[in-house]
C-alpha cells in the first residue's frame, strides 16, 4: 500500500456544544492513533485566515467532514471554501441531538460516558476513513486500467 | 552606533526658533560624533570647516522659512543630506513654540524630541545589520508533503547538514536556518542569540531556538566573529516561523575563511536532495 | 431578528493540533461560564466561516477579545472579516513564553501545568472583560 494517500478529516470548531467537541475529541484520535500516518487535517478558520495553501486542502486530500451539529459547519465551509467532500456525518445521529446540543465540554470535565462518545464517533470516521481509501484505489486502478499501462504488480495479470 | 554629521545651524538670535535650532545643534553634539559649524566663522572663513562638511554628511538646521542656514550651504557649495526646520518639526508634533528667547520646558522638550530623531535615524545607517544584504534576491524552490511546503532559496545560499544556511557578502556572512527547521519546531517561542563579539568556528554552536516540541541549536555554517544578532527574534521569535530566511536570520558574522568554509558545505542541489530525503523520513505533525 | 446581547465576545481559534489551541478554547470556556458568565459569551468560529447570520449579527459592532493559538490568528482574522471590533487579541503563545519550560500537555489534553496557565490566562482575560464592561 502507498505510503502517499492520505485523507483529509476535518471537524467543526466545535465551540457551542457537546456534540462539537467529541466531533473534535474523535478527529484528533484518528489523527495521533488510530491512523496517523494516513490523516491530515485542517483548523475550519484556516480556510480565511490562511493562504492558497490552506484552501486547497480539499483538492490535495478526499476529506471527510465531521460535524457535531447538524449545521454542518466543517462539510459546508469546506465546500465553499476548498472543495467537495467525499463524505460528511453528523455526529448528532451517533450520540443522539439531545445529547449533541447540550452545553459545550470542558475536557477537564471529561467522564467516561463522554469518552465512550469520542470512541464511538472515532469509529464511525475510522469506518468511513477506510471506504474513502478503497474507493480512491479503486478509482486509481481504474485510471491505470483506462490508461492501458501495465500495473506495478509485476506479474501481467491485467488486475 | 554613534551619529557622525556635521551640523550647520542657522544664527536666528533675534527668534525663539533660532534658540531652538542651537539647542538642537547642541543636543547633537552632546549625545554623538557631530562636528558643529558656526555659521558665522564659515561665512567669514570657510577653510576650518571645508573639511569637515565633506568628511560628514551635512545636517542644516534652520528656524524658520528664512532658511539661512540652507542658503549658506547653497553659496558654499555644500551637498546637504538632511534638512530641518524648526517651524515645521514644531507643527508636525503640534507644539507651540514660545515667543521668549530664554526656551520654556516646551522649547527643550521639542528639541530633545527632533534630537532624538534624528539620532535615532542614524542607527540603521551606521548599523552592519542589514547593510549587505540588502540586495538580495529570493527566489525559492518548493518541496510539498502532506499539507506541508517546504522552501529552499535557488540561489545564493550554503547550507549544512544541520539545516542552516549562510549567505556571503564580502566578508561578512548572514545566518539562519531552514524551513525544515521551522516546520519540524512548529510555533518559535524563545530564541537565545550568541554573544556578540564571539568567535564561532564552524560547524559551532551559534545560539539556539525554542519551541513547545524541542530546543534546536544552531549550527554555524561557517566560522568568524559574530558582528550582529537579530534583536527582533528576541521578542517576536515567530519571526523564524514567518519567513527563516528573511525576516528570520539569526546573525552575522565576520568570516574568518569562507573559502576553506565552504568545502564542507552543500549548495542548493545539495542541499535540497538532504531536505527530500529528511521530509519523507520524518513525520511532520 | 439580531440578537442584541451587550455581552463581551470572548472567541477562541479552533486549534486542533496544537497543545496552544487546547489552552485557548479552555481559557474562553473558563471565562464565560465561570469566572464572567453574566458579562461574557463566546461565538463559535465556524459560524463565521460558513457565514451565520445569527452569529455575524452577533459580532458585527460587538466588543470581542480573541483568543490564538500561533502565528496564523485565525480567530482575530475571522472576527475583524466579520465586523467585530477587536479590542485585544491574545496570544496563547505569550502566556508559554512567560513559564519556559513548562509541559502542558497535548492538543487532547492538558497536564496540571497546562490547567494553570489556563487559569493565568483566564485572569487576563477576565480582567479585560471587565474593564470592557465598565466602558459601556
Amino acid at each position: 500500500m502507498s505510503d502517499e494517500v492520505k485523507i483529509g478529516v476535518v471537524s467543526c470548531s466545535g465551540e457551542d456544544c457537546l456534540g462539537g467537541a467529541i466531533s473534535r475529541l474523535a478527529t484528533l484520535k484518528m489523527l495521533n492513533e488510530i491512523r496517523p500516518d494516513e490523516t491530515v487535517t485542517i483548523c475550519l478558520p484556516l480556510f480565511l485566515a490562511g493562504g492558497e495553501e490552506e484552501r486547497g486542502f480539499a483538492q490535495s486530500f478526499p476529506t471527510l467532514a465531521v460535524d457535531g451539529c447538524n449545521k454542518l459547519c466543517a462539510k459546508r465551509a469546506t465546500e465553499k471554501y476548498s472543495g467537495k467532500v467525499s463524505d460528511a456525518f453528523d455526529v448528532s445521529d451517533l450520540i443522539g441531538k439531545e445529547t449533541a446540543a447540550s452545553k459545550p465540554l470542558s475536557t477537564r470535565y471529561l467522564t467516561q460516558e463522554h469518552q465512550e462518545m469520542v470512541n464511538k464517533v472515532a469509529k464511525e470516521i475510522r469506518i468511513r476513513f477506510e471506504d474513502i481509501l478503497m474507493d480512491y484505489y479503486k478509482n486509481a486502478a481504474q485510471r491505470i486500467k483506462a490508461s492501458g499501462k501495465t500495473p506495478n504488480c509485476g506479474c501481467n495479470c491485467g488486475k | 552606533m554613534t551619529s557622525r554629521y556635521a551640523v550647520l545651524p542657522c544664527n536666528g538670535l533675534d527668534k525663539s526658533v533660532g534658540c531652538i535650532t542651537r539647542e538642537i545643534a547642541l543636543g547633537l553634539v552632546e549625545k554623538s560624533e557631530t562636528d558643529l559649524i558656526c555659521p558665522v566663522m564659515f561665512r567669514v572663513s570657510d577653510a576650518r570647516y571645508t573639511k569637515i562638511a565633506a568628511d560628514k554628511p551635512l545636517l542644516v538646521l534652520d528656524g524658520c522659512a528664512t532658511r539661512c542656514a540652507s542658503k549658506l550651504a547653497a553659496e558654499k557649495g555644500l551637498k546637504v543630506a538632511k534638512k530641518i526646520t524648526v517651524t515645521e518639526e514644531a507643527k508636525n508634533r503640534k507644539v507651540a513654540v514660545g515667543k521668549s528667547l530664554k526656551l520654556g520646558d516646551s522649547d527643550l522638550r521639542l528639541a530633545e524630541a527632533v534630537v532624538e530623531e534624528l539620532l535615532k535615524e542614524e542607527k540603521p545607517k551606521e548599523s552592519p545589520a542589514g547593510q549587505d544584504f540588502s540586495t538580495i534576491v529570493y527566489d525559492y524552490e518548493t518541496y510539498k508533503k502532506d499539507k506541508f511546503i517546504f522552501r529552499v532559496p535557488r540561489s545564493g545560499f550554503y547550507f549544512n547538514e544541520n539545516d542552516c544556511w549562510v549567505i556571503v557578502s564580502g566578508n561578512r556572512a548572514r545566518v539562519g536556518v531552514a524551513d525544515f527547521v521551522q516546520q519540524s519546531l512548529s510555533d518559535i517561542m524563545f530564541f537565545t542569540p550568541p554573544a556578540v563579539g564571539a568567535e564561532i568556528e564552524q560547524f559551532g554552536e551559534l545560539g539556539s531556538i525554542e519551541s513547545g516540541k524541542a530546543v534546536f541549536e544552531v549550527i554555524s555554517p561557517v566560522s568568524g566573529v559574530v558582528t550582529a544578532v537579530n534583536d527582533e527574534l528576541i521578542s517576536a521569535p515567530e519571526l523564524l516561523n514567518e519567513n527563516p530566511y528573511e525576516k528570520g536570520w539569526i546573525a552575522e558574522l565576520e568570516l574568518t575563511d569562507f573559502d576553506e568554509d565552504k568545502e564542507l558545505l552543500l549548495d542548493f542541489e545539495g542541499y535540497f536532495k538532504v531536505l527530500k530525503r529528511k521530509v519523507d523520513e520524518f513525520h511532520v505533525k | 431578528m439580531s440578537s442584541m446581547s451587550n455581552k463581551v465576545k470572548v472567541i477562541p481559534c479552533s486549534g486542533m493540533g496544537k497543545v496552544q489551541g487546547l489552552v485557548a478554547r479552555e481559557t474562553a470556556l473558563k471565562v464565560i461560564s465561570e469566572l464572567c458568565p453574566n458579562d461574557a459569551e463566546t461565538v463559535c468560529l465556524a459560524y463565521l466561516v460558513t457565514g451565520d447570520d445569527e452569529a455575524k449579527d452577533k459580532i458585527e459592532g460587538a466588543s470581542c477579545l480573541t483568543l490564538d493559538g500561533c502565528a496564523k490568528l485565525c480567530a482575530a482574522k475571522n472576527v475583524e472579516l466579520a465586523g467585530g471590533i477587536l479590542k485585544k487579541k491574545f496570544r496563547v503563545v505569550d502566556i508559554f513564553r512567560e513559564h519556559k519550560g513548562v509541559k502542558p500537555g497535548s492538543a487532547t489534553m492538558l497536564t496540571e501545568e497546562g490547567w494553570q496557565l489556563v487559569d493565568e490566562l483566564a485572569e487576563k482575560v477576565k480582567k479585560n472583560v471587565v474593564e470592557l464592561v465598565r466602558e459601556v
